[in-house]
């Protein structure tokens, strides 16, 4: 009796899913999911509204530690395009593709889109151990913090989105050229604000920023982080102080997702300004994409520096 | 009279006009040095813009150069997709599987007196060692093998080995081996990814210890729906030799379908519901009299009354995150059972919850409390056992970890209490990642 009632169970279940599944998705736009909204971002700006995005991490959360969801299962699931950074930045990312088994991105498919091919990687590790805390096997992969990255960044969605959408390569081209054109701009503006502090000492929160301390020709003395992914500890911190004072670093470049309290101790002990910035597109809210992220990145920057400028040490 | 003007202009006229004539090859060597002096001009600016844009270009070389230096500092520069970084064929080698290593050592001080597995005693509870890798385009496994250091049975175990089949007909998913049953929440997890030193107690004494692990066959999928909600269904037959609510005869299935979703409420927080629904056999032993004033305890091999056993739970689980990596979860499983061998087990109806809520505080460290209640499967009546755990996870690093937890347990009947301290050390190395729940 029971068996038939789980057999006749399992049997609509089985139609219901054969009448509405690839009927109720069957949309004519390329459902495209992005691991990052900053992914997100830039795909935006190659596809206009010709694709329907989904990003998947938070902006607000470490980007190494998000946790994916079953909604996240849910959209690569029925997704068309997968469009991730590369390399090990998301830990997840094998994880959530295991756990939705989309056949179009296993392995090396043309449907993934790894965004990283062509990126000059920074701090490839020539050993691999844990004792240097959590490296990464490929090199940073904190590689869009620096816009020129962005560039190379959209020309590889655009490949990649005219690869799986041949009829709209010529449009997919032209959007990232121009997003290209219009990023070049920026970027003289942005190393024009720069240029007064060209070789200014900063501290960083986590090695995340080296891309862009390169970009924007900062010199790093140091990380609030004894070693990548290892939270500070108390002898870490006086030796960090003691390089602070040293060196009269300006500036602790930290994330917002990253704790306050150690660079505030810091900062009272030195004097050292604290300044968030973001690789997030959404965070903050008013960073709506990639351009207004990076400015908002270089202005915050500007103003502390400028005031740190002046400062007797 | 009249003449006089006329004969005043043409003088001037011809006087300025003289004038104009002698110093018209002064203004021509004016023109010249002008146009000379603007020529020079023009060769300087020239010459500055080419001097700038070689200042330009050497800076360009200089900040590459220092990117350089920066990288062979920290290690050497490489451009991705290219050739293979140097570190990178020991993460990537080739084809054999993954490898990761996971410990967990435990600490127990405890009012129980006998002399049993891990009371006040230090014991290596679980080394576990995953493997895991893709198969061919179509499919993965991944394996968990268990060595422990129990007083008893020390012993090596297949905690899971499983074959993934992506790609079925109609999206589906499915898998075939040994595998924690798709049972709420914390049934999925292994014993070292427990916030707690221990399972609730519900989980205990419902599926076992360390929860119900089993043989069979899963097959899952997402239903389609007009509200683009994550609908995930499965359904799972497991073999019937595990789980203490059960038989514990092998060819009496389990029948097991877990349904779950999930919401965003706001950018912030989210939360997953789910719902279990289990069907087993079971097997009361019957006690036969011989006739000559002994009696003999008897169970039928094959199992008795198909389906017997009914066991439906809830799972909902909430996650706030706040600012600096903070975050707040709640998570709660309540789980209730329908038998038929009530006479036998003394209890028709057991059933149970726990409710864990934690904060995560700082990237070190986590506290939290979990409250359990299980009216269990071999006692009868209204009175339950009920346990209140608060502990603290500190993470050395993300590859360690150490757990404190204190529990007061007050057991079916309230004669009987237990306090209990736990000290647990995890550590992991090599590539150990966790499945998507």
């Amino acid at each position: 009796m029971h068996t038939k009632k789980a057999g006749i169970a399992f049997a609509l279940v089985l139609s219901f899913l054969s009448v509405f599944s690839g009927v109720l998705f069957g949309a004519e736009k390329l459902n495209v999911v992005a691991t990052t909204t900053t992914l997100a971002s830039i795909a935006k700006e190659v596809a206009w509204d010709r694709i329907r995005i989904e990003a998947i991490a938070s902006p607000k959360q470490n980007i190494h530690h998000y946790a994916p969801t079953p909604k996240d299962v849910f959209r690569v699931k029925r997704a068309d395009v997968f469009i991730h950074e590369g390399l090990d930045l998301e830990a997840w990312r094998q994880p959530l593709l295991d756990a939705a088994g989309n056949p179009r991105f296993l392995g090396e498919g043309k449907d993934s889109i790894d965004v990283s091919r062509g990126i000059s990687l920074l701090e490839i590790p020539t050993t691999l151990s844990r004792a240097e805390g959590d490296i990464h096997a490929f090199g940073n992969p904190h590689y869009i913090g620096d816009p020129e990255n962005a560039k190379i960044i959209a020309s590889n969605i655009a490949e990649g989105l005219a690869s799986v959408d041949p009829e709209n390569a010529a449009f997919y081209q032209k959007n990232a050229s121009d997003f290209n054109g219009r990023l070049d701009a920026k970027i003289k503006d942005w190393k024009a604000r720069m240029a007064g502090f060209q070789g200014i000492p900063v501290v960083t929160y986590h090695r995340s920023w080296s891309y862009f301390v390169n970009r924007f020709g900062f010199s790093v003395i140091g990380e609030v982080e004894p070693k990548p992914g290892i939270p500070p500890t108390a002898k870490h911190l006086v030796a960090l102080i003691q390089q602070i004072k040293n060196k009269n670093a300006k500036v602790i470049i930290k994330e917002y997702f990253e704790e306050n309290r150690t660079p505030k101790k810091i900062a009272e002990e030195t004097g050292i300004r604290i300044v968030n910035l973001s690789q997030a597109v959404g965070e903050p809210e008013n960073a709506k994409d990639y351009l207004s992220l990076m400015e908002q990145n270089i202005g915050l920057l500007e103003e502390v520096l400028s005031k740190q400028k002046g400062r007797v040490s | 009279m009249r003449l006089y003007p006329w004969i005043f202009f043409l003088g001037l006229f011809l006087f300025i006009s003289t004038h104009a004539q002698a110093a018209d090859p002064q203004i021509e060597i004016l023109q010249n040095n002008m146009s000379q002096l603007q020529q020079a001009v023009q060769s300087l600016r020239n010459t500055m813009s080419d001097l700038k844009m070689t200042i330009e270009n050497q800076n360009e070389v200089i900040r590459q150069q220092s990117i350089q230096i920066s990288g062979l500092q920290k290690g050497p520069t490489i451009q991705s997709g290219s050739v293979p970084p140097p570190a990178a064929p020991k993460a990537n080698a080739g084809f054999n599987p993954d490898i990761g290593v996971v410990g967990t050592v435990q600490a127990k001080l405890t009012q129980n007196k006998s002399d049993t597995e891990g009371n006040n005693a230090i014991a290596l509870k679980e080394f576990e060692v995953n493997l895991g890798q893709v198969v061919d385009p179509y499919s993965r496994f991944d394996a968990t093998l268990t060595f422990n250091d129990a007083l008893e049975d020390q012993n090596v175990e297949v905690e899971e080995a499983y074959y993934t089949r992506w790609g079925l007909p109609l999206g589906f998913t499915g898998q075939i081996g040994k595998f924690r049953a798709d049972i709420g929440k914390t049934n999925l997890l292994h014993a070292h990814a427990l916030p707690t030193a221990d399972y609730p107690l519900v989980i205990q004494n419902f599926f076992g210890e360390e929860g119900l692990a089993s043989s069979g066959l899963r097959l899952k999928n997402n239903i389609p729906n007009p509200w683009d909600l994550p609908v995930e269904v499965s359904g799972e037959i497991l073999r019937g030799n595990n789980g203490s609510s059960f038989a514990g005869v092998s060819r009496r299935p389990i029948f097991n379908t877990h349904l779950k979703t999930f919401f965003e409420p706001s950018a912030d927080t989210n939360l997953e519901l789910g719902w279990t629904t289990m069907f087993g056999t079971v097997n009361p032993s019957l006690t036969i009299d011989a006739g000559d004033g002994t009696t003999t305890e008897w169970t039928r091999p094959e199992g008795t009354d198909k389906y017997g056993v009914k066991l439906y739970g809830g799972d909902a689980t909430f996650n706030w995150f706040l600012p600096e990596g903070k975050q707040v979860t709640w998570q709660n499983e309540i789980y209730f059972q329908n038998r038929s061998d009530s006479a036998n087990s003394t209890n028709a109806t057991p059933w149970g919850l726990y409710s864990l809520i934690e904060y995560k505080l700082s990237p070190r460290f986590k506290p939290g409390v979990r409250f359990d209640y299980v009216n269990p499967l071999e006692v009868s009546g209204q009175q339950g056992t009920t346990s209140v755990s608060p502990y603290l996870i500190f993470w050395q690093s993300e590859y360690a970890d150490v757990k404190l937890q204190y529990s007061h347990t007050v057991y079916a009947g309230g004669e009987k209490t237990d306090n209990a301290a736990f000290f647990v050390v995890d550590f992991m190395a090599g590539n150990h990642k966790h499945a998507v729940q």
